[in-house]
């Protein structure tokens, strides 16, 4: 095995050499300029824009509900817990955007990376809010979406609060199946992730990553 | 200045500095689609930068940090990832995954370089290409004192991984 200097000469060397044998592709170049690529952070962005645009209208949708049913009690309070469930989801979407927007990969690797770091975590509780938020509002979903598109009104059936604690319970079941089977749902990358973020691993993951980081930054001559 | 001559400026500019890209995409993919799916995203990230290019900065140093940005987040992105847009129009650099043409002690230096973790990719890399500890600095967002202490601590490990090799 070399040492650090001669691996530098033997670097150097094969540099030199780099500028003969590599040859940029042109046409690829030009599509790229051309816009027709998007970076990753532009897919995300875009999908998260979306996400606002449709929570938003959730969120609008359901204050004129509320409006419109504030004297009965089942159905305002069905909305307005839909609707606090809705608004946080908006406010962590937007605060996701503008903390993308906020990423200029021009700086120096060890900011740059926390932030991509934070971000992350953000997301991951964000799913994980969404997964347990989900099993409690999906009732009052139920009742309001039964009223606004059925005229039906179905708050007081007993089947609904019954499904409510198995939903409850159902988040238990979940918990287990991601922590036994996430790692291995490698075939399905976006359930993997979701069972991961689910899970807390992905946390893990981000929070050790998070403290090389600091480790990365902060080291000194021991 | 018009679009076609930010778009001529950018691929002579590029084409000047390609090697950083090869380097860069070799260090932290050993897979030749995952090589190609981030040399793409990391011109897809530059040419997005470009316009905030500050000319009185060194056009390397900032390739690098793009670069090895894109390439850290790639390189720890959950496997969700999709494929990109370009895909099936060949390869933007024509020799990265010439593997034959590199030399066994070139492979040894990538393997060596692989099996640091993303932030001890970034410094080596950044010291085998010979840039001194102040750019090495710039580029990482670390003090120099820190740098030359990272550096001297890969000598050690190699030292200590050499003086193992042999006892074996």
């Amino acid at each position: 095995m070399l040492n650090l200097e001669e691996m530098k000469e033997v670097w150097a060397a094969h540099d030199e050499k780099l500028d003969e044998s590599i040859r940029l592709n042109r046409e690829l170049l030009r599509s790229v300029t051309l816009k027709k690529a998007h970076s990753a952070m532009q897919r995300i962005t875009l999908t998260l824009s979306m996400n606002t645009v449709i929570w938003f209208a959730i969120v609008a949708s359901l204050g004129s509900f509320i409006s419109h049913h504030i004297g009965v009690l089942w159905l305002s309070m069905s909305a307005i817990i839909l609707d606090v469930y809705a608004v946080t989801m908006l406010a962590a979407t937007i605060r996701q955007i503008v903390d993308l927007r906020r990423i200029d990969y021009s700086r120096p690797i060890a900011e740059i990376q926390k932030q991509l770091e934070s971000l992350r975590v953000l997301r991951i509780r964000i799913t994980q809010l969404a997964l347990l938020g989900g099993t409690v509002v999906w009732a009052p979903f139920v009742i309001v979406a039964a009223h606004a598109f059925l005229g039906l009104d179905i708050g007081n059936a007993p089947w609904l609060w019954i499904n409510v604690a198995f939903g409850l319970c159902l988040i238990l079941l979940a918990l287990w199946l991601s922590k036994a089977f996430g790692e291995r749902m490698g075939r399905f990358p976006f359930i993997q992730r979701v069972m991961n973020d689910f899970a807390g691993r992905n946390l893990i993951d981000a929070a050790d990553f998070l403290s090389k980081l600091s480790e990365f930054e902060a080291e000194r001559q021991r | 200045m018009n679009m076609l001559l930010r778009q001529q400026e950018f691929q002579t500019v590029l084409d000047q500095h390609k090697k950083i890209l090869y380097k860069v995409c070799n260090s932290y993919c050993r897979n030749r689609d995952d090589r190609e799916d981030l040399a793409q995203e990391i011109v897809v990230q530059l040419w997005r930068s470009f316009g905030s290019f500050d000319e009185r900065a060194r056009f390397s140093t900032w390739m690098y940090r793009i670069a090895l940005n894109v390439a850290i987040s790639f390189y720890r992105r959950e496997s969700t990832r999709s494929r990109y847009v370009l895909s099936d129009d060949g390869q933007l650099l024509n020799a990265i995954d010439e593997t034959h043409q590199v030399s066994d002690q070139m492979q040894a230096l990538y393997q060596f370089i692989a099996a640091q973790d993303p932030l001890d990719k970034a410094l080596v890399l950044l010291y085998l290409d010979g840039n001194s500890y102040l750019e090495i600095a710039d580029v990482l967002g670390i003090s120099e004192t820190n740098v030359a202490t990272k550096i001297s601590r890969v000598k050690q490990r190699m030292r200590q991984e050499l003086s193992g090799s042999t006892q074996a």
